[in-house]
Formats: structure tokens, sequence, C-alpha cells
């Protein structure tokens, strides 16, 4: 018979308490509100001093972009990431270093390197991409980064980054010639005789 | 006159129900509303993991390894990234050591959270189970900060850690601590001792000690039982010998030991234990040191295989890794926790009522995403 009061007892005290509790946050709901109205209020990006060194550099898990004219086509990138969602083919450019106007190829990245490649196809598939980062780190010329990374005052960051279209999320970072222009740049060339 | 047997059914619970946590279909076969048979059918997330490394470099397993137990990514990148530095050799900084308790002990906090949260809400409590998300929230947003992930981080890598910690971070910790410390009170006032829940869970599940042991379920699950054995502490790995902190047990406080509410309860002081680890390891955080020092240039362990166990929030996870020489895994087998803890629930859900099977479930903490690999 105890037994079944102290039962009634507990059940009574212990929800009580809960109550209680949630009572105590309700009442602080315009102080302690965490919820945010999404398309109004966004989630603020954590900051950090954004630069080059990788103490203060801001990490952000978003977009991948390419600065094409700093790469080089060194394919590391291409080598990095684990679900093979980059593809870059290149050609060899006949002058190592110089630009060439009609694909819109520069030759010294903004690090003062000599290019001796030509990107002639840079995709990124970002329904494939996995978000690992992994691209980002082997890249000598600092030119593929996840946006928010050394370079993000030069592009603004996609917050939402969708499209209705699946073939809008592979994104193409090389330039286009006339196809003129890029028939010849890609027709095989003749080997080099020495004299 | 004996038991009355009535005609028995066969009752399909999932793939899609939202309380199997995940993809997991459960063929129960019940005798009017008692459960005497259950038989898991998993592989819906199968993702052929173990195969996949085959295919790719030892760098980028660790994206995969994230994605095994999504909850609790941290954790599998150290479990990974032990293994293979045990297996070359490398002495790893004491900088990358400190890092690596802390982020884990952070996300094993939030993985307790989210476990006991879900458990909540399987057992129809819904507000600690916001309260919780609210808190596992703060947790990842100081991750956002430390690698920029919130939830797949790819951050401890073979030798060290992707990036050093974010200006800021250990103050941002420190505050989370004081925060959240005073939580755990209102957790228990809120959920624990709530009379409901403990008739819903007390005395119901009991896993014994020797069952546990023979179907090699680990982690909190075994502790619950009343078994001491954390690899933490048993066989530590990264410096985890160097903290002061306890083995939470089931002692069967209201019910009997290694009920549910006992698997709920040891997660609860888990947090606390892990509370303790942070605030010790945020201390004794080198200021200096170079988290990219140990970071081999090409991973290519020497021909050999080996076997390392971690303590993840699940339990004992490991890896074998047996290497050729060449950059790519010849094999990869890993441990998962919650694929042994999932084995156990035939054993001990028979006899139970349906909606006790969502409880013993609930209490188990499996993540499919582990289970199918």
């Amino acid at each position: 018979m105890t037994k079944y009061f102290q039962n009634i007892w507990e059940t009574v005290t212990t929800l009580l308490t809960g109550f209680g509790i949630t009572w105590v946050h309700m009442m602080k709901i315009k102080k302690n509100n965490v919820t945010l109205q999404y398309p109004e209020e966004k989630w603020p990006r954590p900051e950090r001093n954004i630069g080059f060194n990788h103490d203060d550099y801001n990490v952000i898990r978003s977009r991948l972009t390419v600065d094409i004219n700093d790469c080089i086509g060194c394919l590391k990138c291409m080598r990095a990431c684990p679900v093979d969602c980059i593809k870059i083919e290149t050609v060899k450019a006949d002058v190592r270093g110089d630009d060439i106007q009609d694909v819109g190829h520069v030759g010294i990245t903004s690090n003062g390197s000599k290019k001796a490649m030509v990107v002639t196809r840079f995709d990124i598939d970002m329904t494939e991409c996995c978000y690992c980062n992994l691209c980002t780190y082997p890249c000598p010329e600092e030119c593929i980064f996840m946006t928010g990374g050394p370079n993000a005052d030069r592009h603004h960051i996609d917050y939402e980054f969708s499209e209705y279209d699946r073939t809008d999320l592979i994104y193409r970072f090389a330039k286009k010639g006339t196809q003129e222009k890029m028939a010849k740049l890609m027709a095989p060339k003749e080997p080099k005789v020495k004299a | 006159m004996g038991i009355i047997h009535g005609e028995e059914m066969v009752l399909n619970i999932g793939p899609q129900h939202p309380s199997t946590h995940g993809v997991l279909r459960l063929k129960v076969r019940t005798d009017g509303e008692v459960v005497s048979d259950i038989y898991p059918v998993i592989g819906y997330l199968h993702r052929s993991f173990e195969k996949h490394c085959e295919n790719v470099t030892y760098e980028q397993v660790i994206p995969y390894t994230d994605r095994c137990d999504y909850i609790a990514s941290m954790n599998n990148n150290l479990g990974y990234a032990v293994t293979v530095e045990e297996l070359m050799g490398i002495e790893v900084p004491e900088k990358v050591e400190y890092i690596r308790v802390i982020v884990s002990e952070f996300n094993r906090i939030a993985s307790h959270l989210l476990a006991l949260g879900t458990y909540g809400l399987d057992v129809g409590a819904f507000t600690p189970f916001l309260y919780m998300f609210r808190d596992r929230e703060r947790i990842l947003d100081m991750f956002e900060m430390v690698c920029g992930a919130r939830l797949l981080y790819n951050y401890i890598w073979v030798g060290g850690v992707s990036h050093d910690l974010p200006k800021g971070f250990v103050e941002t910790a420190y505050q989370f601590l004081d925060y959240f410390e005073p939580q755990v009170k209102e957790y228990n006032n809120l959920l624990t001792y709530n009379k409901i829940f403990v008739e819903r869970t007390a005395d119901v599940g009991v896993l014994p000690p020797d069952v546990a042991i023979n179907y090699g379920v680990t982690g909190p699950n075994l502790r619950a039982s009343g078994v001491k054995w954390d690899i933490r502490k048993d066989e530590p790995y990264s410096i985890y010998d160097k903290f002061d902190f306890d083995i939470p047990v089931g002692r069967g406080e209201l019910g009997t030991i290694g009920d549910c509410w006992d698997r709920y309860w040891v997660r609860m002081r888990e947090i606390e234990e892990s509370v303790k680890i942070l605030r010790q390891a945020l201390k004794g955080l080198p200021k200096e040191g170079d988290v990219h020092q140990a970071i081999p240039k090409k991973i290519r362990p020497p021909k050999g295989s080996i076997y390392k166990r971690t303590e993840s929030p699940r339990g004992d996870l490991a890896f074998y890794i047996t290497s050729d020489g060449k950059p790519k895994p010849y094999r990869l087998k890993m441990r998962s926790p919650a694929f042994t803890s999932l084995s156990v629930l035939n054993k001990i859900s028979r006899g139970w009522m349906l909606s006790d099977v969502i409880a013993i479930l609930g209490s188990l903490d499996i993540v499919l995403g582990e289970i199918d690999r």
C-alpha cells in the first residue's frame, strides 16, 4: 500500500520538476531563443582572420572554386580526390609562360610561375563532391579552394548553393576559346627536331 | 491448462521507420503483443567501405571513415589514423595528441547527446530531445570553427590534423563547458529520474554481463552490464593514460544491472567524464607546435598487418589493415561496435512487448552507417 502511494508521489513530483524546467525555459524564450527564421536570418559562419597562413585561414566546406588563371595543370587535385569528381585535360603550351589570347590562357600565375600547360577542361561535379577538402591541400598555387579559403575576397560565398537542374552543379572552369583556335591548340604537334 | 499460444504473426518494422535509428528492418515474430523472435535485416546502407578502401590511397580512406559512424566522425578518424601511425611507426607531436583528444571527446559528448535525446524521443519524451540538440549544435559550431565541416570532418589525418586550432577556440571551449555542466543536471531532472521514463526503461531488456561478453558487445552497453572495460583505460592509445577519469559502470540503481535505464545512465555519466577529460586536456594543451610536422609526404606503410582498437562512443572500434608496401591498403577491415550491439537485440528482447522492443533498440544506440558500412 505504501508502495502504491509512493509511486503516485514520485510520478507527481518528477513530472512537476520537468514541467518546472520547461516553464523556466518558456519564460526565458526571448533571451535564450536559439531558433533562426531561416530565409530571413542565416547562420553566421565562424569568423577567423582570413589570410594565407594556415593559422588564420577560414575553412568553410562549401563550393569548390578554381582561379583558372593561376592553375598550372599539375593534376594534383585530380589525383587527391577520393571520388574522382574533378576532371582536367591539358595541352602542352608552345612556349612556356606565354599568353595565348585566343583561348584566354594566361602564361604566368599570380605567384610568378610560368605555365607549361594550357588547361582545356577543368570540370568539377559538385553533385559527386564529398566535401573532404583533400584537393585543396596539395595545390602548389593555392588556386583550388572551397569558397572561403585564402582567396575568399575574390569570390562571394554561395550560401544556399542550389540549382534547379542537376547538370547546373557541374562547374566548368576552363576558359572557352573559339572552336578553330581550340582545334589548333589541341592538334597533334610536330615533334621538335634538333638541328 | 498450459500457456495459451495464439497464432503467431510476423511484423515488419522498417526500413523507413523513425525509431529504428536509420534504415534498419526488423522482422518481428509476435504472439499477440509479446515478441518471440527478432530478425534484424541490415544492408540497406551498404556502401562497400572495405572493398572501396582497397582502391583508394591511405589519405583518401579518411573521408570514408567519416561516413561510417557519421554521428562521431572524429572518433572514426582517430581510430584509423592511430592504426596507420602504429603500422608506420610515426611519432605524433604532443600538441596534435592533445588536439585529437579534445575533438574526439567533444564528439563523444555530441554523440551521447544525440543518443540520449533520441532515446527520450523513442519512449515519448520530446522536450529533452530539443534541449540536447540545442547543446549538440554548439559543439558542431565549434567543429565548424575548427575544420569548416559540421558532420563529416576529415580532420584527423595520419600523422597530424588538418588545421591547427583556430584563435579563440580554447576560450569558446571553456565557455561551452561552463555552460554545459549545469545542463547535465537539468537533463537528469527532466528525463533521467522522470517516473514515466523510469517505468519504461528500468528492468526492461536486461543484458547480463556473460551474454554481453559472449556476443562481443562493447562500449557503454557492456559497461552498463557492470563490466569495467574501457579501451581508453585498459589499453590506452593516444595520450589517454595522462588523464584522470573514471569509468562509469551500471549498478542497477533503479532496476537490474544491465537494463535499459543503466545503458542510458552510463552514457549520461560518460558525458560528465568527458567533460573532466576535456578540462584537463584544454589545460595541458601546448601553445607552440606544428600540427603538420609529422605528416608523411607519402603514406606507404611497410609490409605487414596490424589490428588496433580504440574506444568510440559506441564501443570498441577497431581497424585491421594489411599493407603490401603500396600506397593503397591491401586489405582493410573495420570492426564496428554497433554491429555487435545490434546482434544482441534478439537475445534480450525476447518475451518483451512490442513497444519495449523500441525502447531496447534505442538503448543500444546503433548507427546504421556503421553497421552496414
